[in-house]
């Protein structure tokens, strides 16, 4: 029996949209899990999305990139490629692999989410794929640093840092429940598969499965090369959802959606991934610096998405993201390496002669900035002084980031501001912006700093800190290269 | 005499710090209790006079904190003079 071509039948498969006569449309899309916008019914059943698939067709391709990511794990599980590594772009891997894989299934919870409150059911199609899609990034991505527990314990928070308090945990799961977990169907599209993915996460795994390459981990490259092929087709859930608010004259509510996750996604993008590409990935390795990565690959495709699109550039563009480009990842980094026993990670310092030369020769005044900071640690380090290299206090986190607050000059201060007597702190005025458009959905979230003051870390010392955060002392970080970086620094005034 | 948290940086430094001192605290003594956390693990330690600034203005250093009008959380900047 000859088979139908799939372009004979795929309209009529997937187009299971109807109008409800025994329900309501409110029974069937509640707002609170699918919010409407104002746009019913038949309006939404025009969604189109650019990449065509059948079930049949996804499950033959995946079963196939399982099958090939999973060979490789095993391929590379008999040989030593792993103990060859540079310490550096081991600690960027077990911070990817603590920030993403766990939240890789909460995704698959905003997918689901979408799958069943979706307002079409071609946009239903899609996501019951990306359900699956997330499912199998969070199955691999923890998979893989479990066999590698053996070599270090620290990749035992690949699947623990999710279930913890730690800092960094607090501000990823904080952003990840905002995007997706915890968002209704269309502002997850929005937010999640188009501003997130789209705008960062795809982009962001070509360049990792580069990275990877170019030093050496074929196994993480190989992996990250595969999840990347799947965001790549449910990410487009993005576009067709954005195209019908437009349509429907709710340009100006999309634009504010895409405006503060593109911000929120910023920041921990910044932290993870800013730091990852210009302090831990060796030198010898860099193809371009993170400025240059977000200002060819992110900010040009963002750019050219949202004109297509006839929106507009974020309102905080000019003023606020792009001076960050030039200086906020380099205080983040700082404060991981100086703050190193609260991560689960071995930061990497990344501050050797050469390296210094590298990043002042990318990011002009860095030595004045953060060089004469780092000098004042290496004589520390020198002259044997480490208990000096330690924090014996919290910084000031972000409420609506929970990053610490970092400054770029002298003399800036926090904004501090009071909503309901309960005070609050941003790093910024985009934070506070992005706080103050839904402080119902922020009020109640204590950052790690509130919640010390409010008596919630007990003893209320560093200390008391760490087993808060659920840091044992097998996984607490310390320098990636044992300070071997010092051996070759040298002063900023040399 | 109480526990009294503060935002603080050290000027040159890069981070925030939750600094807790004590109402009674003069500024010399709440200066050093924040250069204790910055001055010498980031910020090169100076042979000068520290000095506190709060909203834009440079306090006495025999002020305490409860003389001064700084409430709990409030930002100050401490730096060489």
């Amino acid at each position: 029996m000859p088979k139908l071509q799939r372009r004979d039948y795929y309209d009529t498969a997937r187009d299971m949209n109807w109008a409800f006569s025994y329900v309501s449309e409110d029974e069937v899309f509640p707002e609170e899990l699918s919010k409407s916008f104002g746009i019913h019914g038949e309006q939404w059943w025009g969604w189109d999305e650019p990449y065509k698939l059948t079930y049949r067709e996804y499950v033959h391709n995946q079963a196939g990139k399982d099958d090939g990511i999973y060979s490789i794990r095993s391929t590379i599980a008999r040989s030593n490629l792993y103990d060859n590594l540079d310490a550096g772009w081991k600690s960027a891997i077990k911070a990817h692999y603590g920030a993403i894989p766990v939240p890789e299934y909460f995704a698959s919870i905003g997918e689901a989410r979408m799958a069943r409150f979706g307002r079409a059911a071609a946009w239903r199609n899609m996501a019951a794929f990306g359900t699956l899609d997330e499912c199998r990034h969070g199955q691999a991505q923890i998979y893989f640093p479990y066999c590698l527990l053996a070599k270090d314990p620290q990749f035992d928070w690949a699947h623990k840092a999710m279930h913890t308090n730690e800092w960094g945990v607090i501000a990823a799961r904080s952003l990840f429940d905002d995007m997706f977990t915890a968002n209704d169907a269309v502002s997850t599209a929005i937010q999640l598969t188009f501003t997130f993915e789209t705008g960062f996460t795809n982009l962001q795994f070509l360049g990792m499965a580069s990275d990877a390459l170019h030093v050496g981990d074929i196994e993480f490259g190989a992996l990250i090369s595969s999840i990347q092929t799947d965001e790549a087709r449910h990410s487009q859930q993005g576009e067709p959802t954005l195209k019908i608010m437009i349509n429907n004259g709710r340009k100006a509510e999309a634009q504010k959606m895409v405006d503060q996750m593109f911000w929120r996604s910023w920041k921990l993008f910044a932290l993870l991934t800013g730091i990852s590409m210009d302090y831990y990935t060796p030198l010898e390795s860099r193809t371009m610096s993170f400025k240059e990565f977000m200002q060819d690959w992110i900010c040009r495709q963002f750019m050219d998405q949202f004109k297509d699109l006839g929106m507009n550039v974020p309102w905080y563009w000019e003023e606020h993201f792009l001076p960050e480009l030039d200086w906020v990842h380099h205080a983040y980094h700082m404060g991981v390496w100086f703050w190193r026993p609260t991560v689960w990670w071995n930061p990497d310092a990344g501050v050797s002669a050469a390296e210094r030369d590298w990043l002042e020769q990318k990011y002009p005044g860095w030595n004045d900035r953060f060089g004469k900071l780092w000098d004042v640690i290496g004589d520390n380090v020198r002259t044997g002084q480490i208990e000096k290299t330690y924090p014996a206090t919290l910084p000031i986190v972000c409420n609506c980031c929970h990053i610490p607050i970092c400054s770029p000059s002298i003399g800036k201060a926090p904004r501090i501001t009071t909503h309901n007597g309960r005070k609050l702190n941003f790093c910024c005025e985009v934070c506070e912006w992005v706080w103050k458009s839904q402080p119902e959905r922020y009020d109640t979230h204590l950052s790690v700093v509130d919640r010390f003051l409010a008596g919630h870390i007990q003893p209320p010392t560093l200390e008391g800190a760490l087993q808060y955060m659920g840091i044992t002392p097998d996984v607490a970080g310390n320098d990636a290269q044992a300070y071997a970086w010092n051996g070759a620094s040298r002063l900023a005034a040399e | 005499m109480a526990l009294f948290p503060l935002q603080a940086n050290f000027r040159g430094d890069f981070v925030v710090l939750l600094i807790p001192v004590d109402d009674g605290d003069d500024m010399s003594i709440v200066a050093d209790k924040v250069a204790q956390h910055a001055v010498g693990l980031r910020v090169a330690e100076r042979s000068a006079p520290k000095c506190v600034y709060y909203n834009g203005r440079e306090l006495p250093s025999s002020m305490t904190i409860a003389q001064s009008g700084i409430q709990p959380m409030d930002w100050i900047e401490v730096a060489y003079v």
